[in-house]
């Protein structure tokens, strides 16, 4: 666990704004939601674009860093539209 | 190592096996689980159109739930329980299909219609009445938990004069969105003979006047804003199947969040480096749509 929170800080520090960036949206994310709490199409479409903000916040965190590859951009649109299809079953499952 | 232990360490722990990283979160399984999220989705969207429920919007709220709780939490509070009364019942669906037709989401009508009103004309006559409304939530206990966290309601399911209870959970379409609403009416019937009395001997005009008078009307127009539900007498299967959409997200979404921590902390533990997605992003972001899964389930109460 150790070695977990140290790799954690230093990739804090190291990214501090991306991350920070990240943390943003996310609280955006979930501000909006609140907002227009049970505006089924408004909620998907909020979810939808921090979707689509992670895949493109993780393409530009791996440009920076230098490390970018098909395999890594690949693996951001899976997770990322896994969880949208998971979502869309409880806002909009009709 | 036996063969289930061996199965685990390939999926969640990397090592030169997998190609140093945890085989459940490799692509091809990333892939499966995408396609495994597809399937869901028009899985339940079929079930959804077979069970014939026209809103696209699942929820899994029943009068049954709500009638079962609100007597647990009087009974908690060393209440006596409620008995289901069908009148009132009928008054709490009159009313929610009335806020649907009318377009307002308020205890009293555009055309100035009190809950009483409905109450009356289903023929109820009470000494105390209150209604609860809540809409946009997903679950019973949703429902109660914000009526007993907002004091006015609270108040109603706790009062000790009312005896009887009715529901209405119908789906429709209210300032435009798809929503549930849930109607409880609370109530005390007139029993005393004298009382009774003036009832046969029809004073419609005073009666009403006479019986608001009498009972904390101010009181029993606590309406909860929350979440709403759909409400169309929501059949059992349309239920049943926004139960387990929301359980299937849920238990996805915690498999996904296992996988990546297992992978996270023996990858820093090995010191292995190698070409992948970011952990600490990924559960930041499982963890935003973690806390929005559970936003959708809440609802508003008046």
């Amino acid at each position: 666990m150790k070695h977990l929170v140290i790799h954690i800080q230093k990739e804090l520090k190291k990214n501090l704004f991306d991350y920070l960036l990240l943390i943003t949206a996310g609280t955006l994310f979930l501000i909006s939601l609140n907002i227009f709490k049970g505006e089924r199409l408004l909620e998907f479409i909020i979810l939808f674009i921090f979707i689509s903000f992670y895949i493109v916040w993780g393409i530009y965190h791996h440009i920076i860093e230098d490390s970018l590859h098909l395999k890594t951009v690949v693996e951001y649109i899976l997770i990322a539209f896994t969880l949208l299809f998971l979502l869309k079953i409880i806002i909009l499952p009709g | 190592m036996n063969p289930i232990k061996t199965f685990l360490h390939h999926l969640f722990v990397p090592h030169q096996g997998n190609n140093y990283r945890a085989k459940a979160l490799h692509i091809d399984f990333l892939t499966y689980y995408l396609l495994f999220a597809l399937f869901l989705t028009f899985g339940f969207k079929i079930l959804y159109a077979k069970s014939g429920d026209i809103l696209g919007f699942a929820t899994d709220i029943t009068v049954d739930k709500l009638y079962q709780l609100t007597n647990s939490v009087r009974q908690q509070n060393q209440l006596p329980t409620l008995t289901f009364n069908e009148q009132l019942a009928s008054a709490a669906q009159r009313k929610a299909s009335d806020m649907f037709a009318k377009n307002y989401w308020s205890h009293y009508g555009p055309d100035g219609a009190t809950p009483w009103d409905f109450i009356l004309s289903s023929g109820y006559r009470y000494e105390f009445a209150g209604e609860n409304l809540a809409k946009n939530f997903l679950f019973s206990q949703g429902v109660v938990d914000a009526w007993m966290n907002s004091s006015s309601h609270k108040d109603n399911i706790l009062k000790r004069d009312y005896t009887e209870v009715g529901f209405a959970v119908l789906n429709g379409v209210l300032n435009g969105e798809e929503t549930t609403l849930v109607v409880e009416m609370f109530g005390k019937p007139l029993s005393t003979p004298i009382a009774q009395e003036r009832l046969t001997l029809e004073q419609p005009e005073t009666l009403p006047n006479t019986v608001e008078a009498e009972s904390p009307v101010t009181e029993n127009k606590p309406v909860i804003q929350q979440p709403a539900i759909l409400a169309q007498k929501t059949s059992p299967q349309s239920k049943n199947v926004g139960q387990i959409s929301f359980n299937s997200s849920l238990i996805f979404l915690t498999f996904l969040f296992l996988a990546i921590i297992l992978d996270f902390y023996f990858a820093t533990k090995l010191h292995i480096i190698r070409i992948t997605g970011k952990n600490l992003a990924h559960l930041i972001f499982i963890g935003f749509i973690f806390v929005g899964l559970l936003l959708l389930t809440k609802g508003s109460v008046l």
